[in-house]
């Protein structure tokens, strides 16, 4: 059963392009000229109920407000989105009562209040039993081992507490679906692994579904089966972690360990080098030719040791960011350059 | 879970705002002399001036119709008016720009209770009661000084009524004013406006006439209803009961009506074109 079913979802704004200095500040009193910026570009994306989604982008690729709009706090521009049989953004009470969002940079407790406050309040506004306010309470206080911090106002925590105690507020009212913005941005590695524990635990148990953003490699291998990867406003990926290897690498790393100190000079002619520290060397080679040249070296020369492997997931990760947003700045390039032919053409005639 | 139930959830939003305002003693100490101290200069400034006429007239000095102590309960009625506004709603129309501006209001969104109901009443501003106080300890000083007047059972009903009625025409183009950060974005808001607009209501409508007065009365009783704010009650206390005011009276109650109505439009107007910031 689909629980969150998104098509053609598109979000614009438009941005007052504002020039430096003074004096141009001025003539923009009068004359305003505005950017359209796509932040979603039409996003098709069905998830199911229990699932783990990750959203993986570069910065600025929507995830956010692909969050913000599924949460209903704005609005789209086009497009179609249904969570739980709601439209997000209309708002309706049913549906805020059943689902939660936690966003790693911004705070939504009394600040100068304990979480414990905070609390109670979310208890009212969501108009929970108290017995049921109580044992949820406990249990998720427990669990992320924050017990003697409930009295502490909450500017006095630390960024990993503060999240702990953001958490369980989201969570108070019992949500089955969850969107988590970035909840370990800032942790030591500690925090990072305990909120990922804590979450892990807390969706096999209650199986809720939940979308995460996150910028942390290690959040989501730990967490999620399904990545789906946004760049540019765009859906470029939706699979598992290791299929984004499979589809964007296009290279394996050979080690090799050589006998005798044996070492051929000509390494380069099986693919780049990447690292030489006789007697091992780590050669990047074409996954097309991985046979051949591994046949070749266990035919030509003594070796002691080889193995094959994936790159690293976050090498991968990065290059196919690099990669879509070059994509993007050429294709906004040739955008200008056309305009500007356009305007060259239109002022000869 | 069921729907919230809105007295309770007040509750824990005055309940919380007091522990607040409790751990930052000082900055409440010194809310409450600043509030207070403003009251009291007021008073002193319109003692003032009656003493000045008092010595250039014949004993019977009057502002517009108003006796010295007749217009102390119109003094009192705006301390009033004002610590209520200030007590429920004024640091969360303040606060409203800042949560355009930074966000937070992201989180109001996600609330299964009304928006404009959290929004409005979130912050309970402690230090207003004192300020209440003094300006009932004003009423309770003036109303036996003011000749010739009894009181009836009617006003001393009615004029707990239109005290409402006022604070809540003061919230509607408050929290209207600020909406319109929402819609703006970013740094820009109405809301200052509010000071110089409500600044009219704090007189006596009766001074409010000629070719400049006039428009000024029409335009501040039945385009933004903020003269009917404090004359209505002070006039139900102060001055007998006369059949000549009950159509300004029932237009309060009209007025009041129409300022939430339209305030209600502008705030779920603004909210429907919040753009959220970038995080």
């Amino acid at each position: 059963m689909s629980v969150i079913e998104i098509h053609g979802l598109r979000k614009s704004y438009r941005v007052y392009q504002k020039k430096e200095g003074l004096l141009a500040s001025f003539s923009g009193l009068f004359h305003r000229e505005y950017r359209e910026v796509n932040a979603v570009k039409g996003i098709d994306l069905t998830v199911d109920k229990g699932e783990f989604v990750a959203f993986l982008g570069p910065n600025g690729a929507g995830k956010t407000t692909t969050l913000k709009l599924l949460s209903g706090v704005i609005t789209p521009t086009a497009g179609e989105a249904r969570v739980l049989g709601y439209v997000p953004w209309e708002r309706e009470n049913d549906y805020r009562r059943r689902f939660a969002l936690v966003m790693g940079q911004k705070n939504q407790l009394w600040w100068d209040l304990p979480a414990q406050e905070s609390f109670q309040l979310h208890q009212k506004i969501y108009g929970i039993e108290p017995t049921a306010f109580k044992q949820t309470k406990d249990e998720l206080v427990d669990l992320l081992g924050v017990a003697k911090l409930l009295g502490q106002p909450v500017r006095e925590l630390s960024l990993g507490e503060r999240m702990k105690m953001e958490l369980i507020a989201a969570l108070l009212h019992s949500p089955e679906v969850l969107f988590l913005d970035e909840p370990t941005i800032g942790l030591d590695v500690v925090a990072q692994h305990n909120i990922q524990k804590f979450l892990k635990h807390y969706q096999q148990v209650r199986g809720i579904t939940i979308l995460l953003t996150s910028h942390y490699m290690k959040d989501v291998a730990a967490l999620c089966k399904r990545v789906v990867i946004i760049a540019g406003g765009e859906i470029v990926h939706d699979g598992s972690l290791e299929g984004v290897i499979d589809r964007f690498s296009d290279y394996k790393i050979l080690t090799v360990d050589f006998a005798d100190d044996r070492m051929p000079s000509d390494l380069a002619r099986f693919g780049e080098v990447r690292e030489l520290a006789p007697p091992r060397a780590k050669i990047e080679v074409d996954r097309n030719q991985i046979a051949s040249v591994l046949t070749n070296v266990l035919a030509n020369y003594s070796i002691l040791d080889v193995s094959v492997e994936d790159p690293p997931l976050e090498e991968v990760i990065a290059s196919l960011f690099a990669l879509t947003e070059k994509q993007q700045r050429d294709s906004q390039d040739a955008n200008i350059a056309t305009t500007a032919a356009n305007v060259a053409a239109a002022g000869k005639n | 879970m069921h729907r919230p139930n809105y007295l309770a959830v007040f509750w824990m939003f005055a309940r919380n705002s007091l522990i607040r305002d409790m751990t930052f003693r000082t900055n409440y100490i010194i809310e409450v002399i600043f509030g207070v101290s403003w009251a009291l200069m007021n008073l002193g400034f319109y003692t003032l001036i009656y003493r000045l006429m008092y010595a250039d007239g014949d004993g019977h000095a009057n502002i517009a119709g108003w006796s010295q102590y007749q217009f102390f309960v119109f003094i009192a009625t705006t301390i009033l008016v004002n610590s209520l506004v200030e007590g429920f709603f004024m640091a969360n129309a303040e606060e409203l720009s800042e949560l355009t501006r930074t966000g937070g209001l992201d989180f109001a969104l996600l609330k299964p209770i009304d928006t404009q109901f959290l929004l409005s009443l979130q912050r309970v501003n402690w230090s207003a009661v004192p300020k209440l106080i003094l300006a009932l300890a004003l009423l309770a000083y003036s109303i036996p000084r003011i000749d010739g007047l009894t009181l009836s059972a009617i006003q001393f009903l009615l004029y707990p009524l239109y005290i409402v009625l006022g604070t809540l025409i003061l919230y509607s183009v408050m929290i209207g004013l600020a909406a319109t950060s929402i819609w703006l974005g970013r740094n820009q808001s109405l809301y200052d406006f509010w000071f110089y607009i409500t600044n009219f209501s704090r007189y006596p409508m009766e001074i409010y006439e000629g070719t400049f007065g006039s428009p000024l009365r029409f335009v501040f009783t039945y385009m933004i209803p903020i003269l009917v704010v404090i004359n209505v009650p002070a006039a139900t206390l102060a001055k007998p009961l006369s059949a000549t005011n009950w159509p300004l009276a029932a237009f309060a109650v009209f007025a009041t009506v129409a300022s939430l109505a339209v305030s209600r439009w502008i705030f779920q107007r603004a909210l429907m074109s919040y753009r959220s910031a970038s995080s």
